[in-house]
């Protein structure tokens, strides 16, 4: 008792004090650095987002860039010159998570009977339908040129104009996104969600639906890619399908396996290390998709359970922390 | 409650595993299901627990006929079972994998927050139940790594920890060592209930005379005696399915003594035998 433990403590809010200032202190930057922070914040949403499908329930899912398409596209319809309706940002995004979600149901309902590999090719399917179909439903959304001059977002009044306003909108709606996840991993939910990962055919056994099991995965998943979409029309103020390709669908399931799988601290780093590693490596631009072919061969020879080991998340985190703070002795 | 099997039969492909059964299992008794290999004993578990489909005749449980249900229907209306072959949770911890047998049943319950249960009440049950069957120094540890003999224990405790009016336990002793199958057979039976049907697929012959209130001998996928342990011990025709005809038996027990008398010889030649 006695000094130590003020020490420690007073350790422990300098720490948590300087991730705050860190995290503050990111827009001074240079607008630059603020738009990679920016593009780290969205890769992290969706990340999180399709992890509830691929790293908690165990299915794979190549086609989640269509629900961001969906949200996207739900800001461009819903605030814009395109049928001139100019809903509020905040409204929109609740409606882009809804479709999100009710695009997720219909892409479940018809894949839950397969699994692993089959399951991966339907889903990469869809993911390439809606893309296909944006492409060429032109008089809904002009087609390969896109949608553009969507309204500027506003928040409670205050304009969202810089890459710094939608730091903080994205950086709270990680961290709202991240807490309920991690609230979601540790309740009964999460928890027939990894048994399901893990035997499908004994969680029927212990009387759980598992169609039903699977549908909520999906379409929580896909609600948080639509509400990422929204944020993404907005920021961008400019829709195209060229932004819902494959490959983007890629990028988040490369970061949910190079960060580590089912973890959502593996996760923000598996999104920092493949946003800023094409960042750092700009003058190779030519040769992004061979850069994260070799970091992702990499990472599955040398750390097969992906950068963060499994036991390092978030409930590890908060338990040392608790136990910093809390324990009279230092052990 | 009881459970009854009503003329069920089960066929796969030109293959009948099972031919017009009726049976009827009772809360508050140990039932046991032997025969030999292939007789039929695990497709009957699998029936009732609505795993495989029936081809014809029903199976009930009370007013409920199971055999028309998806199998998660039959899970809730109170069948519980264990498996041939571990079949745990193996990256979850030891309590977790009770805790997911109180998944709310319909997704609307968990919407609206009526759970089944609330947090804490679900974790007092499945610490009790750890606490009955002595693994609660390992409630944290992932099942995976629990060693084979108490990984058994842990199934077994998933099949008891929801309160199951039929418990289906498909070889409890497979793969355990002597001692350990003797722990088994004496847990099981303290695990008999007024209010609850334990139904044994087993091996064991050791652990099925001691724990049984009424075995059913199956060979063929038919129902050859059903009675008490003693009564299926002295039974003609569950021996000759078991160990082949008097004739057979002579016989051999002839080949048995003439290779002991070989082995005689060759001992005598100077062959160690270990």
């Amino acid at each position: 008792m006695g000094t130590s433990v003020i020490a420690r403590r007073a350790g422990l809010l300098a720490t948590l004090a300087l991730c705050v200032i860190l995290l503050a202190l990111v827009p001074k930057l240079p607008p630059y650095y603020v738009r990679v922070a920016d593009s780290i914040l969205i890769y992290i949403i969706l990340a999180v987002g399709l992890n509830l499908v691929v790293g908690y329930a165990g299915l794979l899912d190549l086609g989640f860039i269509a629900f961001y398409a969906v949200g996207a596209y739900a800001y461009a319809f819903l605030a814009s010159g395109q049928f001139d309706i100019h809903l509020p940002f905040i409204v929109i995004l609740f409606i882009g998570a809804a479709a999100g979600a009710i695009a997720g149901v219909l892409l479940g309902f018809p894949v839950l009977k397969l699994r692993g590999d089959y399951l991966a090719i339907v889903t990469l399917s869809f993911g390439e339908i809606i893309r296909i179909a944006i492409n060429n439903a032109d008089e809904l959304t002009n087609g390969p040129q896109g949608i553009a001059g969507l309204d500027r977002a506003s928040l409670f009044g205050l304009p969202l104009t810089s890459p710094v306003h939608f730091y903080w909108l994205l950086l709270a709606l990680a961290i709202i996104i991240c807490a309920s996840v991690y609230y979601m991993e540790r309740s009964i939910l999460g928890k027939a969600w990894r048994a399901l990962r893990e035997d499908q055919d004994v969680v029927r056994g212990l009387g759980i639906n598992t169609t039903t099991l699977k549908l909520l995965a999906f379409a929580l998943s896909a609600a948080i890619g639509g509400a990422g979409g929204v944020i993404f029309g907005s920021f961008q103020r400019f829709v195209s399908p060229e932004s819902f390709t494959f490959q983007e669908s890629l990028l988040v399931v490369l970061i949910i396996i190079i960060g580590g799988v089912g973890n959502i601290v593996g996760v923000i780093a598996g999104a920092i290390v493949l946003v800023v590693l094409p960042e750092v490596l700009h003058f190779a631009a030519q040769y992004r998709l061979l850069i994260y072919g070799i970091v992702l061969v990499t990472v599955i020879v040398l750390r097969p359970g992906g950068l963060v080991s499994p036991r390092f998340n978030l409930s590890f985190i908060i338990r040392k922390v608790r136990n910093l703070w809390l324990s009279p002795s230092k052990t | 409650m009881a459970l009854a099997l009503e003329n069920v039969s089960k066929h796969f492909g030109s293959l009948v595993a099972i031919k017009n059964l009726s049976l009827t299992f009772d809360v508050g008794s140990v039932y046991s299901i032997i025969g030999p290999n292939g007789a039929g004993k695990s497709t009957v578990v699998n029936m009732i627990a609505g795993s495989y489909s029936v081809t014809s005749g029903a199976i009930r449980l009370g007013a409920s006929v199971l055999n028309r249900l998806p199998k998660h229907r039959v899970a809730q209306l109170g069948i519980a079972r264990t498996y041939q072959n571990l079949r745990l949770f193996d990256g979850m911890t030891v309590l977790e994998n009770l805790e997911v047998c109180f998944f709310p049943q319909s997704w609307l319950t968990y919407l609206t927050g009526a759970r089944r249960l609330g947090k804490s009440e679900r974790l007092d049950i499945c610490h009790a139940c750890l606490e009955r069957f002595g693994l609660s120094d390992v409630a944290d540890t992932l099942a995976g790594d629990l060693p084979y003999g108490r990984q058994k224990i842990l199934e077994l405790a998933r099949a008891f920890v929801t309160e199951a009016p039929i418990v289906l336990l498909d070889e409890p002793a497979a793969g355990l060592n002597h001692t350990e199958t003797k722990d088994m057979a004496a847990l099981i039976a303290s695990l008999k209930r007024a209010d609850r049907a334990i139904i044994l697929v087993e091996h064991d012959m050791d652990m099925v005379m001691s724990i049984s209130d009424r075995i059913d001998v199956l060979n063929y996928g038919e129902l050859l005696c059903s009675g008490t342990p003693e009564l299926v011990r002295t039974n003609e025709k569950v021996q000759e399915a078991y160990l082949g005809t008097t004739e057979e038996l002579d016989t051999i027990r002839k080949l048995a003594q003439g290779r002991r008398a070989q082995g005689g010889l060759r001992s005598n030649a100077g062959i160690v035998r270990h």
